[in-house]
């Protein structure tokens, strides 16, 4: 006889989807036989919105009960649109987010806007089941995704080293990365905190899973991470990073079999050799970068524009533009720079920017800084999967340094920086359509 | 001010440097060159300057130029062409003046702030190597255009700069103040304050631009400065700067801490009092209060002791306000004593609920106070039996020397009473009300009632200082007045709340909830009630509160805490 075996979580999150869509639908009939409601709820995001960031949070949640939404690319900052439910209404008034019934009338008008204009309406369909590579011990920054994802009420699994050498990470569909060092050099912050507890801490423990799975040191260790994510999107998965993250994994990839990393982190020298024996075809985005080979220049390349940690290069801080582009052509980065402001201030990070020269061809620059040699935000594509790489730490608090408060997302509800972030958790939601080129 | 005002303002401060320096060695050659007049010029550039008339100026600095005053006018000619913003017109000036004058360091940082401003980088990156070459083992070069840098916000080149006269010359102790500068604009704090602790060893007057550049440093990293400021051995400016770091960040008592261990000494006292007055600007009464009651303990006197004793009633503590205005009265001359620490001994017994010996004090006072001199001094007799419970004996103290009707204290007493009209007139004309007459005024505008004696009964035990009493008098008083029964139930539990009577506040808040949805308590009563299920670990239903006030007070002014404590609940819930 054959056994058929159950996954207790799959069926828990099966019994959970059919109750919520039950209860939408109860909603729904509800709706129906009052007349007062609309069709649609129509979230706008330009600025009538009163908290952009829990709108994203909202919409999150509809497409998890399953609610028919869409997203209006280019109309009203990226509005969304949703069905007129009692349960939506309530989240919504809960949450502060302001939103406008839209009737049938509306809705056919709204319609020929988008279609007469340079503008779409991309359908949601599932929301996506999201990961964030996070340290299991609270390291003294905090990671500008994780406060929105909080705030905006988005539910992720958090997953670390072990995870991601031991579990199929095709179970998600989009990892956000933390703020890790991937050549293992722990952002080379021995150099100020080798003996604060929390960094010993956190030598110690990747040390620990180092040994674990049986490789030398802490580089070794990140570099098979990297390589690990490098395979999640190969096989079509969405990458999202920020910070130090983009810039690193760029370099733990093409440094696969080269000694990058200084001697405090593996016990033996770079090799001097190392920017001639990079490989950087497997990488996402940058190609031909110089490492840095001095141990005591906090630095990890030249990917980095703005040097923020080498007093003697560090760049100011400017505003940076994103790019429009065609909705009905080209959706995705459409979607990744939906915002209520085209003109942002930037924010410092350990990799702040991505310099020009070093991007691939092929690379989709989001937004830059007019007339500067780099670029903030870019995209791309890589085996069947997505990445989307945005410098800089937190898009509220532009100094950030280690040991700062985190910040209060509910002092900044109207971020433009932080729904740049929310754009990339989206996105993995809307229904692939055909490419009209 | 706008960056070329504040460029004005440096030049302006460069020329008096100049000014002092006039006579030193450097400058000799140039004054020898002045012609006969040169004063009557340099006199009318200035007029013309400080009256706004910008082209007679320049047209009257470049007269000064061509009679040999070279320092005063380049650095006039500097200023009117910074404010005219055409800094470009001083480049041929100064290409010529500093060839012939290589050496004069006035000019040179004149040329470097204004190649700076014009965004000339690399051409000032190489009129600061000349200079350098010229001067391979002076400090001011590097001083001077780390300064210029600084100014302009570029700290990492400022540090290029530092780290050079550290190579060059072996040591940046003659830099001590711009590297302390640099290190802070570029957010080191922890060596910023290490360097401006060391800069202050030969310079304590630098406290000011210490805390000025200081007092940024975020929230998580003031305990660096703190254990940088405080190391021992520290110079006093360096304690002084602290100390009022600690008042900037919020921590007055903390910055007085940091001083009030030093062994008291002229400098010691004259550091606490410049601490005094700036804590007593902010009103910060608590440290005013000892570091005023300190200096008066080191240096005995009557003034400061009258401030000490001010202080420490703005402080809510009658107890010390009563020694110190006694002790003000035995130190300063009898009319003064009579005028000054008289009333704050008074209004110390009266909070202290010491009538009698109120009266007593008064009494004794009252011959040479005279009649009228005395009369405004009643209602501190009236407070003290307030205080001590004695309405009566309170009333009869204001008759003695009768107050206009309209007087907070009368107001009290009919209040008191259960006069509510008498107390609407009063209080209504008070004429500084403090919290309490506006806690009273919001009742006695909720209701239409002309009496009553719960009330009156209920505000006289919280002027007892018996908030029991209190709490359940206004709950009582609730179910004679109606039309005020959601704010007398309110102020219940708020001072159950304020006592942490659980139990108690949280009845309270639910009968305003359930009982008096529509009034303009039932946001507040949600809220409170939510936050008293947190506490008791129903997350549920302190969840449940605060989505009810938030959807059904949706244009409270609580809506917006009640989201952040929403959202504070949710966090757990997210894996």
């Amino acid at each position: 006889m054959r056994v058929v075996r159950i996954d207790p979580r799959k069926l828990a999150r099966g019994v959970a989807r059919a109750c919520a869509i039950a209860a939408l639908a109860a909603a729904s009939a509800a709706a129906l036989a009052r007349p007062a409601h609309a069709q649609h709820l129509l979230v706008p995001m330009d600025d009538a919105q009163t908290n952009h960031l829990k709108a994203y949070g909202l919409t999150f949640g509809a497409i998890g009960d399953g609610a028919r939404s869409e997203w209006l690319l280019n109309y009203r900052g990226g509005s969304f649109l949703l069905p007129d439910l009692p349960a939506l209404r309530r989240q919504a008034a809960l949450a502060g987010v302001s939103f406008e019934a839209v009737d049938g009338a509306r809705l056919v008008a709204l319609r020929r806007e988008i279609a007469e204009g340079n503008m779409d309406a991309v359908p949601l369909e599932k929301a996506p089941r999201i990961a964030v590579y996070t340290p299991p011990d609270a390291p003294p920054w905090d990671d500008a995704v994780t406060l929105a994802l909080v705030y905006a009420g988005i539910k992720y699994t958090s997953i670390w080293d072990d995870d991601v050498l031991d579990t199929d990470l095709s179970q998600f569909d989009w990892i956000h990365l933390h703020h890790e060092d991937f050549t293992g050099q722990q952002n080379k912050l021995f150099l100020g905190f080798r003996d604060a507890p929390w960094f010993v801490q956190a030598r110690e423990r990747d040390l620990a899973t180092a040994r674990r799975h049986r490789l030398a040191d802490i580089p070794a260790l990140k570099k098979a991470v990297a390589d690990r994510l490098r395979g999640f999107v190969e096989r079509g998965g969405f990458l999202f990073a920020m910070c130090g993250a983009t810039e690193t994994l760029e370099l733990a990839i093409a440094g696969k079999d080269v000694d990058i990393a200084g001697p405090y982190s593996d016990g033996s020298a770079m090799d001097p050799d190392a920017d001639a024996r990079m490989d950087w075809s497997r990488t996402f985005a940058m190609q031909g970068a110089r490492l840095e080979m001095a141990g005591g220049v906090n630095a990890m390349s030249d990917i980095d524009g703005h040097q923020v940690n080498v007093p003697s290069r560090r760049q100011p801080l400017g505003t940076f533009t994103l790019f429009g582009f065609s909705a009905k052509f080209d959706p995705v980065a459409t979607m990744l720079v939906q915002d209520h402001r085209t003109v942002i201030r930037d924010y410092y990070g350990v990799t702040t920017s991505f310099a020009r020269k070093v991007l691939k061809p092929g690379v989709t620059i989001l937004a830059h800084e007019e007339g500067a040699p780099w670029v903030k935000y870019i995209h791309g594509s890589y085996g069947r999967g997505s990445w989307t790489y945005l410098g800089g730490h937190d898009p509220e608090d532009p100094q950030h340094n280690i040991g700062a408060p985190p910040t209060d997302l509910s002092l900044h509800p109207n971020s433009p920086g932080y729904r740049l972030i929310l754009n990339n958790v989206l996105f993995p939601a809307a229904k692939k359509k055909p490419l009209k080129t | 001010m706008s960056r070329r005002g504040l460029r004005a303002v440096a030049a302006l401060v460069a020329a008096a440097v100049t000014g002092a320096t006039l006579g030193g060695a450097p400058l000799r050659p140039l004054a020898a060159q002045e012609a006969p007049g040169t004063a009557a010029i340099v006199s009318r550039a200035l007029e013309h300057e400080s009256a706004g008339r910008n082209r007679e100026a320049i047209d009257s600095w470049r007269a000064a130029l061509a009679s040999g005053v070279v320092i005063p006018a380049a650095l006039g000619l500097e200023r009117v062409f910074s404010l005219l913003a055409q800094e470009d017109s001083l480049l041929v000036m100064f290409d010529t003046l500093v060839p012939r004058y290589p050496r004069e360091l006035q000019l040179r940082a004149a040329q470097l702030r204004t190649l700076i401003t014009l965004g000339m980088n690399t051409q000032a990156q190489v009129e600061f190597g000349k200079w350098r070459a010229l001067a391979p083992t002076d400090v001011a070069p590097y001083r001077e255009y780390a300064r210029v840098l600084l100014f302009n916000n570029r700290a990492a080149a400022a540090d290029t700069v530092l780290r050079l006269a550290t190579e060059t010359l072996g040591s940046t102790r003659a830099l001590v103040l711009e590297t302390a500068q640099m290190r802070s604009a570029l957010g080191l704090w922890k060596d910023a304050a290490e360097s401006w602790r060391e800069a202050m060893r030969d310079e304590p007057y630098y406290e000011s631009a210490a805390v000025f550049s200081l007092s940024p440093t975020p929230r998580d990293l003031r305990d660096l400065v703190r254990r940088e400021l405080g190391v021992p051995g520290t110079p006093l400016g360096a304690l002084q700067a602290l100390a009022l770091l600690e008042v900037q960040w919020g921590a007055p008592r903390d910055g007085w801490r940091v001083l009030s261990a030093l062994p008291p000494s002229d400098t010691v006292v004259a550091i606490w009092r410049q601490f005094a007055d700036e804590v007593q600007r902010v009103r910060a009464w608590a440290a005013a209060r000892d570091a005023l009651g300190a200096i008066h303990q080191a240096r005995p006197d009557g003034a400061t002791a009258v401030r000490a004793a001010a202080a420490a009633l703005a402080a809510d503590d009658p107890v010390a306000g009563l020694r110190l205005a006694r002790e003000a009265a035995a130190a300063l001359p009898d009319s003064i004593a009579l005028a000054d620490a008289l009333p704050l001994e008074l209004d110390a017994l009266a909070r202290l609920g010491r009538a009698s010996e109120a009266v007593r004090v008064l009494a004794k006072a009252r011959p040479a106070l005279g009649a009228e001199g005395a009369r405004p001094l009643a209602r501190h007799i009236a407070w003290a039996w307030i205080r001590a419970g004695d309405v009566a004996r309170a009333r009869e103290a204001l008759k003695d020397a009768p107050l206009a009707a309209e007087d907070a204290v009368s107001g009290w007493l009919a209040l008191f009473d259960g006069d509510l009209d008498g107390a609407r007139v009063a209080l209504r004309n008070s004429e500084n009300p403090g919290q309490d007459v506006i806690s009273a005024l919001s009742l006695l505008n909720r209701t239409r009632e002309s009496r009553s004696a719960a009330i009156g009964q209920a505000f006289l035990a919280l002027a007892k200082g018996d908030s029991v009493q209190a709490a359940q008098r206004f709950e009582r008083a609730a179910a004679d007045l109606a039309d005020a029964a959601p704010l007398l139930l309110a102020l219940a539990a708020r001072i159950e709340t304020a006592r942490r009577d659980e139990e108690r506040s949280l009845t309270l808040w639910k009968r305003v909830a359930a009982e008096h949805p529509e009034s303009p308590e039932a946001a507040e009563a949600d809220l409170e009630w939510a936050r008293g299920l947190r506490r008791r670990g129903d997350i549920p239903g302190a969840r449940e509160r605060l989505e009810h006030l938030i959807l059904t007070y949706p244009s409270s002014a609580l809506v917006p805490q009640a989201r952040r404590e929403l959202d504070t609940l949710r966090v757990g819930a997210v894996s």
